[in-house]
């Protein structure tokens, strides 16, 4: 049990770690903007009207902090970001926490409901096609794994809304009604959203299908011409008792071990997708900040959110497989 | 009838020599020829790649707002036709549009074909002109329209004929692929070779960092870096950068592969046998090693180029990538996303066709080489 809790422990340092890099990336990035904070309020301020001079811009870049040096800077970053804490939006001059809040977390819902549809067609269809030797069913399975590739999700939206304004003459697009867009969170709310959300789901769904479809198969295709598995065939297991207890244990440990980047995947789709159906969600938001507005601010805490919550999914799955998997527990263990 | 054994045994002992002493290359194209989908789609890539390069030779009009059709805005695609109402003839037509603006039409622009009246298509008509591969000038176009213009798939709403437009996205997507890929792979080989020879705490601190870099959703990354560009920028600098920001994101996952290769083939028995015969490290690298793995990298390659496409595509589209005069297919989708598009004017549509068949002939071609290069590969079956 003690050395169980230090693996648990070595990861989450880990994790940590793999943060740490990447918020360095993304500060320096946001660094690497042309331009900062002070001066793009104060351009802002211009425009409305009121006259702004060199010691006004200096005077707001003391009050943000932004006459320190970069490494200090980033310090205070990462330790605010930790906490949840990421400063004021640049333009928009709120509290990004409270701006992006409930749409982060609206945006990772969307996102890891459509990792789950993926996985609960994927896990079955797969071992399925791998057990079965029916040539129709594999070339088919084959060519929707690459349309999956080939066709970006946000391509796939744009044709579905296509085809839904032919033939229905309406626009799938949203997250919510007119009705429910500001209400209080409540049962009726969480229906219209499942009503909405099933298109996102989907088509956010699609490639990581495809993905995962071909990792399963692959997978099971791998263990099922084992020696084991004969053995156990030899012994009279047959038909799903077989295939389930025996090459499909072996082949869940890969599956979840990937499961973290299928989930970079989605959100690789995830802005483009948001802005086609017009989606008001983390996605859109960072589209907004980025092409739009250029807040680097903004920008910087979406994107170390979704890579934090990547992580997060990664130490998960670690952790899980530890408990999950003899074979792993058994190295940890050692 | 002894000849005839001896012939055969001659025959087989020849093949098999041939086998034996193919170079890698011979074998790989040998084994990629039994794969019936990967020869498919290696034909389909090159006549997209040919189509692309010969771009600005095989489409009748310039891409860019110089070759605009005025007359023909929004217009529907044109396919030439042999026979209508009045007969057939041999030289292929197009019925002549007319464009009415009146009380009748409620004062919009409507166009209406006009059956009795016969465009004849012309063959390596003089159009505008252009430069093939850059450097040679020239005017003369595969086909073209007698009088007015043919748009095969249709025009945008600005008149640009969208055929044109469609084979000039074919080069930009292979151009931007192109270099992304090259400089992701120099970056590779530099970082993943590093790693890969020194090994040990140096190995362990570039994987982290790699595996760091890796879990950062690319696209919005993409997109992070691409707004720094300052919109004044021209077309060929903007084109150069995004370029230049494919490369430097897609670098990790190659470079993990040059890795684990090197790594791999570093302590193959081969090597360990060269090294026992008294060959210099000059000498294994260049000898064993580095053929050892040109293939499984050139593999790699390809199968990364789809994505760096899509990812141009993708960044293009919400107008972070490459900008008008360029044509691209996420510039040209950019306007599709309107209801209006969507309601009357579907063939915006027709390159999203051409850009899947692009992607799936590289990812089929991929994956098919990589079952070609797999030595193993044969004794699985």
């Amino acid at each position: 049990m003690l050395s169980f809790a230090r693996f648990v422990l070595v990861r989450a340092v880990m994790a940590m770690i793999t943060l740490v890099i990447v918020s360095l990336v993304v500060f320096s990035l946001m660094e690497l903007v042309p331009g900062d904070c002070a001066e793009r309020y104060l351009a802002f301020k211009n425009t409305q009207g009121s006259g702004i001079s060199v010691a006004d811009i200096e005077a707001e870049r003391q009050r943000l902090g932004l006459d320190k040096p970069f490494l200090q800077r980033w310090g205070t970053w990462i330790v605010n970001a930790f906490q949840g804490e990421f400063g004021d939006s640049c333009i928009l001059r709120v509290n990004i926490a409270q701006l992006l809040g409930s749409k982060f977390w609206l945006s990772l819902g969307v996102c890891l409901a459509s990792l789950a549809l993926a996985y609960l067609i994927a896990i079955p269809v797969g071992i399925i096609s791998a057990a079965s030797n029916n040539a129709f069913l594999n070339n088919s399975l084959r060519l929707v794994s690459y349309l999956g590739l080939a066709m970006p999700n946000f391509l796939l939206a744009l044709l579905i809304m296509l085809v839904s304004t032919i033939w229905f003459g309406e626009t799938l697009t949203g997250l919510f009604s007119k009705e429910f867009r500001d209400a209080p969170w409540g049962w009726p709310k969480f229906v219209d959203l499942i009503k909405h959300a099933w298109l996102p789901i989907f088509i956010l769904g699609w490639s990581a299908t495809a993905f995962a479809l071909q990792t399963v198969r692959a997978l099971m295709s791998d263990e099922i011409g084992k020696l084991y598995v004969t053995a156990a065939a030899a012994r009279g297991v047959h038909g799903r008792r077989l295939l389930w207890r025996y090459p499909a244990k072996h082949a869940l440990g890969p599956i979840i071990n990937s499961l973290g980047f299928d989930l970079n995947r989605i959100f690789n789709e995830l802005p483009i997708v948001a802005l086609i159906l017009t989606l008001t969600e983390a996605g859109a938001l960072l589209i907004e900040a980025l092409a739009r507005s250029n807040d680097q601010q903004l920008a910087g805490a979406i994107i170390f959110l979704l890579t934090a919550s990547i992580v997060t999914l990664n130490f998960v799955t670690d952790v899980a497989l530890a408990i999950i998997d003899p074979r792993v527990r058994k190295s940890i263990m050692r | 009838m002894t000849d005839q054994t001896t012939d055969l045994t001659l025959q087989d002992q020849k093949s098999k020599e041939a086998y034996f002493t193919a170079s890698q290359r011979q074998l790989i194209w040998a084994r990629f020829k039994k794969q019936r989908a990967a020869m498919i789609a290696a034909m389909v890539l090159v006549v997209l790649i040919v189509s692309g390069i010969f771009a600005p030779f095989l489409s009748p009009y310039d891409p860019t707002i110089a070759g605009r059709d005025k007359d023909y805005t929004n217009g529907a695609p044109q396919i030439p036709q042999f026979c209508d109402k009045n007969g057939c003839t041999i030289r292929p037509f197009i019925h002549a549009v007319e464009r009415e603006r009146s009380m009748a039409t409620n004062f919009r622009w409507v166009t209406k074909i006009n059956e009795d009246k016969r465009i004849h298509l012309t063959f390596l008509p003089k159009g505008d002109s252009y430069k093939l591969f850059g450097f040679i000038p020239g005017s003369r176009h595969l086909f073209g329209a007698e009088e007015g213009k043919i748009h095969l798939f249709g025009t945008d709403e600005d008149g640009q004929d969208i055929f044109s437009r469609t084979l000039h996205a074919i080069w930009t997507s292979l151009k931007v692929g192109s270099i992304g890929v090259f400089i992701a792979f120099v970056l590779a080989l530099i970082i993943g070779g590093v790693a890969g020879y020194y090994g040990g705490w140096i190995d362990g601190v570039i994987q982290m960092v790699t595996d760091a870099v890796r879990t950062v959703p690319a696209i919005p990354l993409f997109m992070a870096v691409a707004a720094f560009m300052p919109p004044e920028m021209t077309a060929e600098a903007r084109f150069f950068y995004i370029s230049l920001i494919l490369g430097l994101i897609g670098w990790p996952t190659l470079a993990r592969r040059v890795r684990t290769h090197l790594l791999t083939e570093r302590n193959q028995e081969y090597v360990l046998a060269a090294q026992l015969c008294g060959a210099s490290s000059s000498h294994v690298i260049r000898r064993h090693l580095l053929p050892s793995f040109t293939s499984y990298i050139i593999v790699d390659l390809v199968i990364s180029f789809p994505y760096m496409v899509l990812s141009e595509t993708a960044l293009s589209f919400i107008g972070l990538g490459l900008k008008d005069p360029v044509s691209s297919l996420g510039v040209m989708l950019q306007k599709a996303t309107s209801a209006d598009v969507m309601l009357n004017y579907q063939w915006y549509f027709i390159p999203v066709i051409f850009f899947i068949a692009l992607v799936m002939a590289f990812v089929f071609v991929g994956d098919g080489l990589r079952d070609a290069a797999d030595p193993y590969s044969d004794t699985n079956k």
